[in-house]
């Protein structure tokens, strides 16, 4: 095919200028990202990068979150890469060069044309699935989808076109084929300048992105509140509490608008208005671009904020690594800056800054019963103030059989009676002034310890992943359910499976997704019965109780985020649920009883303290 | 417009209660003080209506012991201008007289336009003081009080009386009203709140400054949990025996 001067001069033009809007617009927005607060991070740098080929080059998160779909998208993704070449090589076409020799070429499209069909086959089924059968976390329909949608269809119909018409360059090409090189390249173009500007930017932020995720969820700057502080001080700080991190600006223009994180997100599933792609991402995208800047926290709907329950379920389900929840900088926003807050928290607040824990007590008797913590002591038996304050009666049983284990295998701990709330209630609520007043008291006599275990996966993220952001801390934290597998498997206790009807594990959010703990306890429960089945969502996959992010002490709403969890554990058939979380255990206490029907037995919840204690030899 | 707010400390509604040795008192140590619950919706009222009309003073003032400076602190931080404590030490007075009166020696060179108050006290209960302040001030004054109103020189309230009836009444400025809980929606102070608060001041007055010719008419002789006893008597029978023996069982108690 011959390309006349002018041909060659208008290709130049279009070229340039494509790249110029295209790299303009990504540009404008690095610019944005790079005011947000932070760093972004280039540590454990081959770590990142084996992320990156897992969940980018192997599309895993895609294509486990949703299998045929996220199939679909791994056929048009790993088309995009094959055609990479092919596209670089249509370009110099057009300069009458090429990038490879005749037989090279003529190989190539052995693999490109196969490719071609499957991205035909994949961009097919995808928007067949987005305009036809249209699932609702999708969205509005997209124009720029459907645009991208025809786009990629002609692509691949003129390379094939062009494959089969007109396999070598310098062949005499027919006005068809000059048309079909013409269109196939004006497509690319106007493909290339639709990116920046909508959702397809996550073809080129998306592998940057998971690149620099966090590898711990959330990570939330901490606000370090200083009463001492000077005014300017002061102001500077309230200033912060608007701003984004440098991850979370880049999270906002990765998005690819899936819905994923609303599907999960236990509080929509409940019926709640919290829809996480809109409220935590979508929503700060224009005032991002407005504003040229990160200030934009207050922007977001703070009803919505209200209803998280920080369980990262939308974290875990982002395709693109995006840290989705923000709930308590939208609350810190409320608390510190604006002091609304709802009644039912102030008195919680009160309460921790009064008596240092949730309940406004002075007195433990659960504390008094226990061996006093010395630093001779194996382990420092954090309670933690649900029970310690036997918020639920039921669940001393739990931490007494804990205690039982230990003493059995010889182990030994104490309490601490200056153990004051950890400060995760105050923290996700937003009031980051009680909770740094907490963390100041804790941190006191927790310098002197060395380790630490608790039946609370909320405690336990506090002392050990937060109270890190705040000072350093030289001890350990191990979940009962961690010391518990150690023991056994140190053959200091020996267990027995006994008959039980059908048990299954309800994987707490804080212990599976925050700590990342899910091998140990179904270890424990597997070793113990015969009879352990999952339920359908378990693993880092689990449903949220409801009582996360300090709903604990929300008082009755409407939505149903409390009961959703508790039905499907109804709905599962078992006998017993074993949890390892006091909260989901509370939450069950109250929720499965009045769910399960007159004629299903009732179902037992366990802690996995309880569950293993019991089958002791 | 310059209002004043009465607030009392109390114990948190669902702090545990002990007594202290001789029984006069309650322990302090081991419960959580807080503000009297309809004193902090009295407290929201005056900030809005001070908002409301963009000029003015909030006042706070209090009558207690030393941790007592921790609530005015609390409302002071929520938005109140300057506080004002009569400091006293144990025994505390308990006499609404004697109390309104100490508050309308403290606070009568003030001339405040409107006192609010919350409209009885979670711990004693009287729901005197506010009246009683009012009318020792020569004001008007309303109990009950769920919607304010202000417009000029008067201010309409919305009263809650029995069995759902609610009552509107206008009167005129100087006034004294009390404050029934759910009004509003209480603030929460905000950092920029905690930090101003700290400039802001408290006078402190002594009790013994004020109370020369006020006398206390009531104090607390002793205090005691209500005594809960558990008699179960079964009554078996015939219908007619049963209403006998239970017309019985009921004369003899009453």
């Amino acid at each position: 095919m011959n390309f006349s001067i002018i041909e060659q001069i208008i290709l130049t033009v279009l070229i340039l200028s494509t790249f110029s809007i295209f790299f303009y617009e990504i540009w404008r927005r690095l610019r944005i990202i790079n005011k947000g607060r932070g760093k972004l991070p280039f540590d454990y740098f081959s770590k990142r990068m084996l992320r990156v080929f897992k969940e980018v080059i192997l599309q895993k998160r895609v294509i486990q979150g949703r299998f045929w779909p996220g199939l679909m998208h791994g056929l048009v993704f790993w088309g995009f890469i094959v055609f990479s070449i092919v596209t670089l090589d249509h370009f110099a076409t057009g300069f009458e060069r090429s990038l490879f020799s005749k037989s090279a070429r003529h190989l190539y499209t052995f693999i490109a044309t196969p490719f071609a069909w499957l991205v035909i086959i994949g961009i097919v089924a995808l928007a067949y699935r987005r305009f036809i059968s249209r699932p609702e976390s999708l969205g509005k329909l997209s124009l720029s989808s459907g645009l991208v949608a025809i786009f990629i269809f002609i692509l691949m119909a003129t390379y094939l076109y062009g494959e089969t018409t007109l396999p070598y360059l310098r062949q005499a090409g027919t006005l068809a084929s000059k048309i079909n090189w013409w269109l196939h390249s004006l497509v690319i173009l106007a493909f290339l300048s639709l990116i920046p500007k909508s959702k397809h930017l996550h073809l080129v932020f998306a592998p940057f992105n998971i690149f620099f995720r966090p590898f711990d969820t959330p990570e939330h700057i901490p606000t370090k509140i200083d009463l001492e502080a000077s005014e300017e001080e002061m102001d500077q700080l309230l200033q912060n509490l608007t701003r984004l991190s440098k991850n979370q600006a880049f999270d906002i223009f990765s998005c690819v608008e899936c819905g994923r994180c609303t599907e999960v997100c236990p509080a929509h599933r409940g019926g709640g208005i919290l829809d996480p792609k809109n409220h935590f991402i979508l929503d700060l995208r224009d005032p991002l671009l407005n504003s040229k800047d990160v200030s934009v926290l207050g922007q977001i709907n703070v009803e919505a904020g209200w209803e998280c329950t920080s369980c990262q379920a939308c974290t875990y389900a982002c395709p693109v690594g995006n840290q989705v929840e923000k709930s308590d900088e939208i609350r810190a926003l409320q608390v510190l800056v604006e002091g609304k807050v709802p009644q039912e928290y102030q008195k919680l607040f009160m309460n921790l800054q009064e008596s240092g824990n949730t309940e406004g007590a002075f007195h433990s008797s659960l504390a008094e019963k226990l061996p006093e913590y010395t630093p001779d002591k194996d382990y420092l038996l954090w309670l933690g103030c649900f029970a310690r304050f036997e918020i639920d009666p039921s669940f001393t049983k739990a931490v007494t059989d804990f205690t039982k284990i230990l003493d059995k295998a010889g182990v030994t701990y104490g309490v601490e009676k200056d153990e004051w709330c950890c400060g995760d209630p105050a923290n996700k609520l937003g009031d980051r002034m009680t909770y740094q007043f907490l963390i100041d008291h804790n941190l006191e006599f927790l310098s002197k310890t060395k380790k630490i275990t608790t039946l609370c996966p909320h405690c336990m993220v506090n002392l050990d992943k937060e109270y890190r952001k705040f000072s350093d801390i030289s001890y350990v934290v191990e979940h009962h359910t961690q010391v518990i597998a150690t023991l056994i498997k140190e053959n200091r206790i020996q267990v027995k499976p006994n008959h039980a009807g059908p048990v299954t594990f309800h994987d707490p959010c804080y212990l599976s997704r925050i700590i990342g703990e899910v091998d140990v306890p179904r270890e424990l429960i597997k070793a113990t019965t015969k009879n352990f089945f999952e339920l359908e969502e378990h693993g880092s996959n689990t449903l949220c109780c409801g009582a996360g992010g300090g709903l604990w002490w929300k008082k009755e709403g409407t939505g149903r985020t409390h009961l959703i969890r508790a039905q499907q554990i109804v709905d599962s058939g078992c006998e017993t649920v074993v949890t390892a979380c006091n909260f989901c255990f509370g939450m069950f206490n109250q929720g499965l009883g009045p769910l399960t029907p007159e004629d299903q037995k009732p179902i037992e919840i366990k802690d996995i303290a309880e569950f293993v204690q019991e089958r002791l030899t | 417009m310059k209002i004043c707010v009465l607030i009392k400390q109390v114990p948190s509604s669902d702090a545990l209660i002990k007594l202290n040795n001789d029984s006069t008192w309650i322990k302090e140590d081991t419960v959580v003080f807080a503000i009297n619950e309809s004193d902090s919706f009295a407290l929201e009222e005056a900030l809005q209506i001070k908002e409301q009309t963009g000029e003015g003073e909030v006042v706070v003032v209090s009558l207690g012991p030393d941790r007592v400076q921790r609530a005015i602190r609390e409302a002071l931080a929520k938005g109140a201008d300057r506080g004002i404590r009569i400091k006293e030490s144990f025994p505390y007075s308990s006499d609404p007289f004697e109390i309104a009166s100490l508050f309308a020696a403290a606070i009568k060179d003030d001339k405040f336009d409107l006192i609010l108050s919350g409209l009885q006290s979670d711990d004693l209960g009287s729901g005197q003081t506010g009246v009683i302040l009012g009318e020792l001030l020569g004001m008007s004054t309303a109990t009950l009080v769920v919607e304010t109103k202000l417009s000029g020189e008067s201010i309409r309230v919305k009263r809650e009386l029995e069995s759902g009836w609610f009552q509107w009444v206008t009167m005129p400025l100087p006034a004294s009203i009390t404050i029934q809980s759910g009004i509003n929606s209480p603030r929460y102070a905000s950092l920029k709140g905690i930090m101003s608060a700290k400039k802001k001041e408290i006078r402190l007055i002594e009790k013994k400054e004020l109370s020369g010719s006020i006398p206390s008419l009531q104090s607390i002789e002793h205090v005691y949990f209500p005594q809960k006893t558990k008699r179960t008597e079964m009554i078996e029978g015939s219908v007619d025996q049963v209403v006998e023996k239970l017309t019985e069982i009921i004369q003899r108690n009453y």
